[in-house]
């Protein structure tokens, strides 16, 4: 993969490349470069396979990381490719014509983190939060313990207690 | 000369880019929902279909109704305690998901398995597979009527079941393959039980041969019947059964080894013709593979020695920033955990990549259209799609 | 079209109507496999109420329920499992630090109340609690460490002909991995006398936050280079770790804090006083561990404090009664100088009752803290035991400390066998290997090595070094010469073997083998079978006012005496412990404090 990640580097701004093992590799990339390295690697390298595209929510960095994971079968080569964007103005470039399958990750996406795809088919329309008006659920500050807590009713009697505290108060009873 | 069919002259007329108008007021379509509940849809999920007379003009697939938010879960709990519910995400093959999770925390942590306990988890992961065809023989049977296929699989997978309970201590959700190995070892006398487990699967295994394979009805209706053009596997990400069907040897235990995978013999079962029977028949002799696999690695494996590595200590594990994919060929494709590592005690994202994803939403989608009502079960059901893979 | 055979075919399948049907008529009481994961068992005489199990349980599945009769070491709660939310994953039976926790394989129960399905294993009685199979952990804990990593210390030989400190401390690679053991169940902070937040700054090692870690260990205690090396330990006593494998080591992790932080860190760290001064001052007598805690807390809220110290230098039994070998003294040196920087004033080489009295510390003063430790040997009383050659080994630490030149003789016999008896042997020894170069030192204790009384530890390093260490003997007498140019002074020590030591009532009642007598021939024996308090100080009038507790000053549970303007505590008041009488000194300045408050306030 290094001689890849090598032959690329003139052409396209690739940072930070981890060789994970000798079958997975991450590399950033920019998102102007995207889609023309997206193609080339799907076109002329073997990289035919869409694994998977999804988002990790760097929210302390104020950031989406974009993972576009691609398969070269032959070669046995998987490359995640890392795009960063704006996590307050959130919006991807639509890969769909290059894989139709993207376009369901990127109604996911845009559900679950709130990323936009612009052009993307039906990236709008509700995937699997039918009647969701919470903010996107995926997004790191949305926390689900608060949110089921408001939402549902805890079954009554149940109580706990503090080892340390209560150990504390028998070997100590006057403190 | 009659005809069951109804006079295609009342149809509306096709539009400049050779698709139907669809405009409901007219009367001439009709929405039909497939599911959630109709006994021609695996697990709970449900098209939307458009039909004209029975011809299907369009198809939607709606999913949502048992999502759980698992990988937001996932985020919340520490890395031991993602263990007990990541089997959770696919009922019949619970145990892909805890091999792919176990071996991303793994890697990200640096921990090494004993040998033994990688020829157990690939043990599991076999008779997981086991389970899993069984149920797809029983669905693409049930898909066209023929129940009591469904039936005998089901018994021989109760079998497989009692396999999993004495070796794992449950039955569904297993909860054996944790980071750092698996929790025991075999029982004593496992192997020759496991070994009348395979004698009556392969008994039922003849039956289905004769009854689902040797069968006028079945051929007629899955011969040439949802057709995948293999040029459609790139681009919707098809692999697994679905690919092998179309002539593509896409199996990740032969492109990409792991665990005592290049150890074992075996050769994938590829079929040319791309339909349902092909999809049918390529799962039936995989299974077959799976039975033959089985039997080499309880031949081949050690047996007695260590199967788990002592952790760190759990309560308080954390694992340096990082990130790592790890796959495995599950009985539907390719199934993977994408674990993303912040150097906290938590998982920063985990993504399940489930076959389904695709094979149940862009490709089904794709293959709807023109497609009969009535073959709209037998074609998702030879998708062999598991709807909790997409919602997760 | 398909052909014939394509159509007679499935018609095979009618062969299975005459199969016998393969369900299973009635599920309830189906047994389930060897180890299947049932419902839960507890041996709740095992389990000691950590939870840990609670900890890991990702369903929140698990509380911890007070019980009755709790045993030692032991928080007194167990766990309710609630099996409306348990998911079987058997975590908490994985994580189980005593082992206790276990599955059975019963899996069927039918009940319509839904509550019934919460209860205590173990202590709510169930069918399955004596059934053997389901699941149970295979082999040790593998979910946290079992084994401390080794502490580099001095070779028997590299230290036996001095007194250089013997243990090395760990390393941070070292003090990480035996931090990582801790399960922060807090039972150790439970029964740490001071109350240490033990897991919170072991917590800081693993984080390397030695900063945090030195503001945690002194909220508790002033006293962490001399508690990080000899503090007694009972928080090891009770740790969840020592079931399967060993405690963590506490004691060694604090010292590891204080390792790390300089003494001019400390000082940043711990600061000065962040009060205006009160106008107030408190007498300590006394700069043991007790008053020296009491005067740094109450100088911290703003009280101008002076400790009045009989001996040269302060430090109490901390110096002149534990050996250099194990508390070196500059360690002890840097912990006094965070509390004389607090503004606390040491007067030192000042005796109450000769330089000083306590009326005019009652008159002089707001308040007066009495912390005077046990400085007086307590003696055998058998026959001969006031001859010349027979020493009180707390007499003899002292003097050794003070650099006082004591006798040292080629053999020497210990009675005793505690703590202070390894002491007084090991310094013995020393003395001896330098003097003469090798070592003669007999030790004859009471108890025999199964109840023995002194820290393993010790006798092993003991041992290490060449002393006898001689189990379940009882002295008889101090035999003397009876004549020639050494009339009256000691020749020997006679013992006889011990049988039982406590009657059936427990009272101390020893009882001997007359036949098993030995006579060690030894030109020294020195007494360590215990100390006493000097109270002499006190004078005849304030020792009749006070009230006392066998033979012991009486206080009330904040260290107040009878007496509305004395405070007591530390080892005169509650026995020998050093992290006790920290404690102690904690108590002592609360309630100081409340009590100069209210002075105070009536005054205004």
């Amino acid at each position: 993969m290094r001689d890849l990640i090598e032959k690329l580097t003139p052409r396209y701004t690739l940072g930070n490349a981890t060789y994970q093992r000798a079958d997975l590799t991450f590399v950033d990339v920019t998102r102007d470069e995207l889609r023309a390295l997206l193609l080339e690697l799907r076109d002329k390298e073997g990289f035919t396979h869409l694994v998977l595209l999804t988002a990790v929510d760097w929210i302390e960095e104020g950031k989406f990381q974009l993972t576009y994971m691609i398969n070269n079968r032959e070669a046995d080569q998987t490359l995640g490719l890392r795009l960063y964007i704006d996590r307050n103005d959130a919006e991807g470039d639509t890969i769909h014509d290059i894989w139709p399958t993207a376009a369901t990750y990127q109604r996911e996406l845009r559900e679950m983190f709130g990323i936009a795809f612009p052009g993307s088919p039906r990236v709008d329309e509700e995937f699997i939060l039918e009647g969701w008006t919470d903010m996107p659920p995926y997004r790191r500050d949305f926390d689900t313990l608060a949110y089921s807590q408001q939402t549902y009713v805890e079954r009554e009697g149940r109580e706990t207690h503090d080892p340390r505290a209560t150990m504390k108060h028998k070997m100590y009873p006057e403190g | 000369m009659f005809s069951f069919q109804p006079d295609r002259s009342q149809y509306p007329d096709v539009g400049p880019d050779g698709k139907f108008e669809i405009d409901l007021e007219t009367g001439k379509f009709l929405k039909l929902w497939h599911g959630p509940n109709h006994p021609g849809i695996t697990g709970n999920m449900s098209v939307e279909l458009t039909v004209n007379g029975d011809e299907v003009v369009e198809g939607y697939t709606h999913v949502g109704y048992l999502h759980r938010g698992f990988e937001k879960l996932m985020e919340r709990r520490t890395f031991i305690q993602v263990f007990p519910i990541v089997c959770r995400v696919c009922v019949p093959e619970p145990d892909f998901n805890e091999y792919c999770y176990a071996a991303a925390v793994e890697e990200l942590a640096g921990i090494e398995v004993p040998e033994e306990a990688n020829w157990i988890r690939t043990l599991i992961l076999e008779m997981g597979r086991f389970n899993s065809y069984m149920m797809a023989m029983g669905g693409i049977a049930g898909a066209l009527g023929n129940g009591v296929i469904g039936q005998w699989m089901t018994y021989v997978r109760d079998l497989m079941l009692d396999r999993f309970e004495e070796l794992t201590g449950a039955r569904i959700y297993h909860m054996f393959i944790l980071p750092g190995g698996v929790r025991a070892g075999l029982p004593e006398g496992f192997e020759a039980r496991m070994e009348e487990v395979l004698q009556t699967a392969e008994r039922y295994l003849d039956d289905v041969e004769k009854v689902l394979f040797t069968n006028a009805v079945f051929k007629k209706r899955t011969k040439g019947v949802g057709y995948i053009d293999p040029k459609l596997f790139e681009s919707y990400g098809v692999t697994g059964p679905n690919a092998r069907a179309g002539g593509v040897a896409k199996d990740v235990r032969k492109d990409s080894p792991y665990l005592v995978y290049d150890q074992l013999s075996f050769e994938v079962p590829v079929e040319q013709d791309s339909d349902i029977w092909a999809r049918s028949i390529v799962r039936y002799r995989d299974l077959r593979l799976t039975i033959d696999l089985i039997r080499q690695i309880l031949a081949k494996m050690p047996k007695g020695g260590e199967v788990m590595t002592s952790l760190p200590n759990v309560l308080h594990w954390k694992i340096p920033r990082g990130e790592t994919y790890i796959k495995g060929e599950s009985s539907r494709g390719e199934y993977g955990y994408y674990l993303v590592t912040d150097g906290s005690g938590y998982p920063r994202r985990v993504n399940v990549r489930g076959p389904s994803y695709t094979h149940a939403m862009a490709l089904l989608e794709h293959l709807i259209p023109g497609t009969n009502i009535a073959d709209v079960a037998a074609l998702m059901v030879s998708l062999h799609t598991y709807p909790p893979e997409i919602e997760r | 079209m398909g052909s014939l055979r394509d159509v007679l075919s499935p018609f095979t399948a009618w062969k299975h109507v005459i199969e016998t049907p393969v369900t299973i008529k009635n599920p309830i009481g189906r047994e389930a496999a060897d180890r299947y994961r049932g419902f839960h068992q507890n041996d709740t005489d095992k389990c000691i109420g950590c939870g840990s199990c609670e900890d890991i349980c990702q369903n929140a599945a698990i509380d911890m329920i007070p019980v009755d009769n709790p045993k030692d070491g032991d928080s007194g709660l167990r766990p309710q499992i609630d099996y409306g939310r348990c998911c079987w994953c058997a975590l908490c039976v994985d994580v189980c630090m005593t082992g206790s926790l276990t599955m059975s394989n019963e899996y069927t129960w039918v009940d319509s109340d839904p509550d019934a399905f919460r209860f205590i294993p173990g202590v709510d009685k169930m069918p399955w609690d004596d059934f053997e199979k389901g699941y149970e952990r295979q082999g040790d804990r593998m979910l946290s460490g079992l084994t401390r990593p080794e502490m580099a210390e001095l070779e028997p030989e590299a230290r036996i002909g001095n007194f250089d400190e013997i243990v090395a401390g760990y390393s941070r690679e070292q003090a990480v991995l035996e931090a990582d053991r801790c399960v922060e169940c807090g039972l150790c902070v439970a029964t740490c006398p001071a109350h240490m937040d033990i897991p919170d700054y072991i917590a800081a090692i693993r984080e390397g936050d030695y900063d945090l870690g030195t503001q945690i260990l002194y909220e508790t205690n002033p006293f962490s280079e001399v508690c990080g090396r000899v503090c007694t330990h009972k928080c090891e006593t009770v740790c969840a770790a020592q079931y399967e494998g060993e405690p963590i080591a506490i004691r060694w992790l604090k010292r590891h804090i204080i390792d790390n932080v300089s003494e001019e860190r400390r000082l940043e760290i711990v600061g000065t006083p962040q009060v205006l001064p009160t106008g107030q001052k408190v007498a300590v007598v006394g700069a043991g561990p007790a008053g020296l805690t009491a005067a740094y807390d109450l100088a911290r809220s703003g009280h101008a404090v002076t400790v009045f110290e009989a001996q040269d230098k302060p430090g109490g039994m901390m110096r002149y009664g534990i050996p250099e070998y194990r508390l070196p003294y500059d360690a002890l040196d840097r912990d006094i100088a965070v509390i004389k920087a607090q503004g606390v004033e040491i007067k030192t080489g000042t005796r109450i009752g000769t330089d000083i009295t306590l009326d005019q510390l009652k008159a002089d003063y707001d308040a007066t803290v009495l912390s005077i430790g046990l400085h007086l040997g307590r003696s055998t009383r058998v026959p001969g035991s006031d001859a010349p050659g027979v020493e009180a080994a707390i007499d003899l630490l002292r003097r050794i400390t003070a650099g006082e030149e004591v006798p040292v003789p080629k053999k020497v016999a210990v009675i005793g066998g505690g703590n202070v008896a390894m002491d007084i042997a090991r310094s013995m020894a020393r003395l001896q290997k330098q003097k003469f170069g090798e070592v003669g030192v007999t030790v004859t204790a009471l108890e025999d090595f199964d109840h023995f009384l002194a820290d393993k530890e010790e006798v092993t390093e003991s041992f290490e070094e060449g002393i006898e260490i001689l189990d379940a003997r009882g002295p008889q007498e101090i035999v003397t010469f009876k004549s020639g140019k050494r009339k009256g002074h000691v020749k020997g020590l006679r013992t006889w073997k011990v049988t039982s030591i406590f009657d059936e009532q427990g009272r101390f009642t020893p009882q001997y083998d007359e036949g098993d007598e030995m006579v060690h021939e030894v030109e020294m024996v020195v007494e360590a079978i215990g100390q006493m308090a000097d109270i002499s100080l006190l004078g005849d009038e304030l020792t009749e006012a006070l009230e006392w507790n066998r033979g012991r000053i009486a206080v009330d549970a904040d260290g107040h005496t009878s007496e509305p303007w004395l405070w007591g505590g530390g080892d005169a008041v509650h026995g020998p412990d050093v992290i006790h009488a920290v404690a102690d000194g904690h108590k002592i300045a609360a309630s100081v404090n409340v009590a100069l408050m209210a002075k105070a306030e009536a005054e205004k």
